[in-house]
């Protein structure tokens, strides 16, 4: 199932690509839905200009995989490009930010440094939800599942839709802890 | 089984009725059958393409994220329409992804292909219909939902109209009963009763009958009244018809009345005229007797042959006289009808007229009579008087050959004489039984004149017919029959003895 859910979503670029998809090739594709089913505000998408950035901070997990997956697609008429950045503060420009593992030690300044800048935070982190971040990847078996805080998005002024919070693995919706 | 052609109008009407009603009920309900029923159709091709588009819809996220379980959640909501027997989720490339069964079991066909450029393709096919329907997200195709419904809501419409059109059916069926049995009062009922009324008129003959009017002013009202005036002229002309039958009636029993008279005047006279000559006769034959017995002797040759013709002369008279008040007497006398054997009366007649036949070679052919009713002695003399007629005039015939016989027509028997002797002209035949007409001078064939109007007279007061037929030198026949027969039939008998 998971051969054919990745052949579903992986984007047309993908297509014909006879190999089965890695974990992270599924999660490439999964950054990419996760922009489709939230809502910005309205101040992110008229300020920015023609691109739709999904950054990763930190060492990179996806490889080629994420440009390739990225590549002439488009989310509500705009070109989704892929941005690879090293500060938090490098991040106000971006609409998804995968955080990647690498970043574990420096999570806590990282969120903090986002503050409530309208970004959706993504990372493989054990406990990223209920650390401040939004959306946190979560292996069942083989199969790469998704939970959500939806307080936290809230905060920072996005709307994550129903249809995403159907399928995410379990939906948290009490106030971020720590701080 | 009556054809419609002989039906009785009110009939007529009602089966009209019923068969205009019920071709345009049927016409009309098989219009609206099939109209709803497409819109059925096409209704039902809409609702199973709206909840495809909403599973659609709903699971988009299933299938961007690969959680068929989601997928699955999704598509149970349809246990909430029954009518739903299965419904699948493929992914674009043909996979399925999730499925729904009504029932949780059995597997399905994989859907039929959509043709490029089309959205939704739907089937109709054994009791159900497949539709299936492409599902985009952001302008990207994401899945094909293949969903299948039975037809059990359409058949459930149908059985429904179906009763509801038999239901309405008969209603109006019994509305058009109830109409038409107006409607054949105020059209049919005048006619039926025009009807009855003219069969009562024509079996009855009762004239004085009417059809009761209607009132209206078409041309059922115009047809009684016609009809009406009709019997009214018919019962005029019969009052006038009557009353000249009557006069007439009144004119005939007077006249019979006078012409009665005038016979028994006629009849008195003769009789008292031929009487009161026999007196002065009787004189001149007993003196010219006494005269041929004192003085015969004496007298000349010649005085003695005047002497014979004066006593021929008396004995002729006498005879005339006898016979006419032979004829006067009948009219007086009443018939005495009594069974007869005709045959041995014959045998007297013949008997009797053995004298006339002294010094003759008759040859006699006589046929076997029956047994009639009738005046024997009235009877005996019309035989008498044929006979002795028939040996009278073959006295010039060498070998006389006389034939007296029977022949039955149409049950009536008709006896004829038939001689080879003078015989007479058929132009003069008419004349044959008139008094005093004779066919044939006294010097060839004595006679009075008088018998074949006997004869006449005695068949006539039987009710009966009396003819001849004959030729000048090759005989006559008579014929008479004592009851009476049609014109026609009696034309027939003559024209078969004569032929015979």
């Amino acid at each position: 199932m998971v051969a054919l859910a990745c052949a579903l979503v992986r984007p047309a670029s993908m297509r014909g690509q006879a190999s089965k998809p890695t974990e992270y090739e599924v999660k490439a594709a999964y950054l990419y839905n996760f922009g489709r089913f939230v809502e910005w505000p309205a101040t992110v998408t008229q300020a920015q200009s023609d691109s739709f950035s999904i950054c990763v901070l930190g060492q990179d997990p996806f490889g080629p995989s994420l440009n390739a997956i990225l590549a002439n697609e488009t989310i509500a008429g705009k070109n989704v490009v892929a941005r690879q950045i090293s500060t938090p503060q490098d991040a106000v420009n971006c609409r998804v930010l995968f955080i990647s593992s690498s970043e574990s030690a420096r999570l806590k300044q990282i969120l903090a440094a986002l503050g409530d800048a309208s970004v959706l935070t993504v990372s493989d982190l054990p406990q990223f939800t209920q650390r401040g971040g939004m959306v946190q990847f979560i292996l069942e078996g083989s199969r790469v599942r998704f939970e959500v805080n939806l307080a936290t998005a809230r905060h920072a002024g996005l709307k994550l839709s129903s249809e995403l919070l159907k399928v995410a693995v379990n939906v948290r919706k009490g106030a971020p802890l720590g701080d | 089984m009556l054809r419609f052609r002989d039906f009785s109008i009110p009939k007529k009407l009602t089966w009209m009725n019923l068969l205009v009603s019920g071709a345009a009920l049927v016409l009309a309900s098989a219009g609206f059958f099939l109209y709803d029923l497409y819109n059925f159709r096409t209704g039902t091709v809409r609702n199973l393409g709206i909840e495809a588009q909403i599973i659609g819809a709903n699971s988009v996220s299933a299938l961007e994220f690969d959680d068929p379980h989601s997928a699955e959640n999704t598509l149970s909501a349809l246990q909430a329409a029954p009518h739903v027997m299965s419904a699948e989720i493929y992914t674009p490339d043909g996979n399925a992804f999730a499925g729904y069964r009504r029932d949780h079991s059995g597997t399905f066909p994989p859907p039929p292909p959509i043709p490029t450029g089309q959205e939704e393709v739907h089937r109709f096919q054994r009791g159900e219909v497949a539709l299936v329907q492409l599902i985009t997200f952001r302008k990207k195709p994401v899945a094909t939902i293949y969903i299948r419904s039975d037809l059990q809501a359409m058949h459930d419409r149908e059985r429904n109209f179906a009763f509801i059109v038999a239901t309405v059916f008969l209603f109006s069926l019994l509305a058009a009963t109830w109409m038409s049995s107006i409607a054949s009062r105020s059209i049919a009922e005048p006619i039926v009763h025009l009807a009855r009324t003219a069969r009562i008129v024509l079996s009855e003959k009762n004239y004085s009958v009417r059809a009761s009017p209607t009132g209206g002013r078409n041309e059922v009202a115009t047809l009684i009244l016609t009809f009406n005036e009709m019997l009214a002229q018919i019962q005029e002309r019969d009052a006038a018809l009557g009353v000249a039958h009557d006069r007439l009636e009144q004119q005939v029993q007077e006249r019979t009345a006078q012409l009665d008279a005038a016979n028994a005047d006629l009849e008195a006279f003769s009789y008292s005229v031929s009487h009161d000559l026999r007196a002065p006769l009787r004189h001149i034959s007993a003196f010219s007797q006494l005269l041929r017995e004192e003085y015969g002797s004496k007298m000349e040759p010649d005085a003695q042959q005047y002497l014979s013709r004066i006593q021929n002369g008396v004995k002729n008279m006498g005879r005339l006289i006898d016979d006419l008040l032979r004829l006067a007497q009948l009219g007086r006398k009443k018939l005495v009808s009594e069974a007869t054997d005709l045959n041995s009366m014959l045998k007297d007649v013949l008997a009797d007229l053995q004298s006339e036949c002294q010094d003759r070679q008759i040859d006699w052919q006589i046929g076997d009579l029956s047994s009639v009713v009738c005046d024997s002695g009235l009877v005996r003399q019309v035989f008498a008087n044929l006979i002795s007629n028939a040996v009278k005039y073959t006295r010039k015939r060498e070998i006389a050959i006389i034939e007296v016989g029977q022949v039955e027509e149409d049950g009536v028997s008709v006896i004829f004489v038939r001689d080879n002797g003078a015989g007479f002209d058929e132009k003069y035949a008419g004349k044959l039984f008139g008094v005093f007409q004779r066919l044939h001078r006294a010097e060839d064939f004595e006679g009075t004149g008088v018998g074949l109007s006997t004869v006449q007279r005695i068949v006539k007061k039987h009710g009966g017919e009396v003819w001849a037929k004959g030729e000048v030198d090759k005989g006559a026949t008579f014929f008479f029959a004592l009851t009476a027969k049609g014109q026609r039939l009696v034309g027939e008998t003559k024209a078969a003895i004569a032929g015979a």
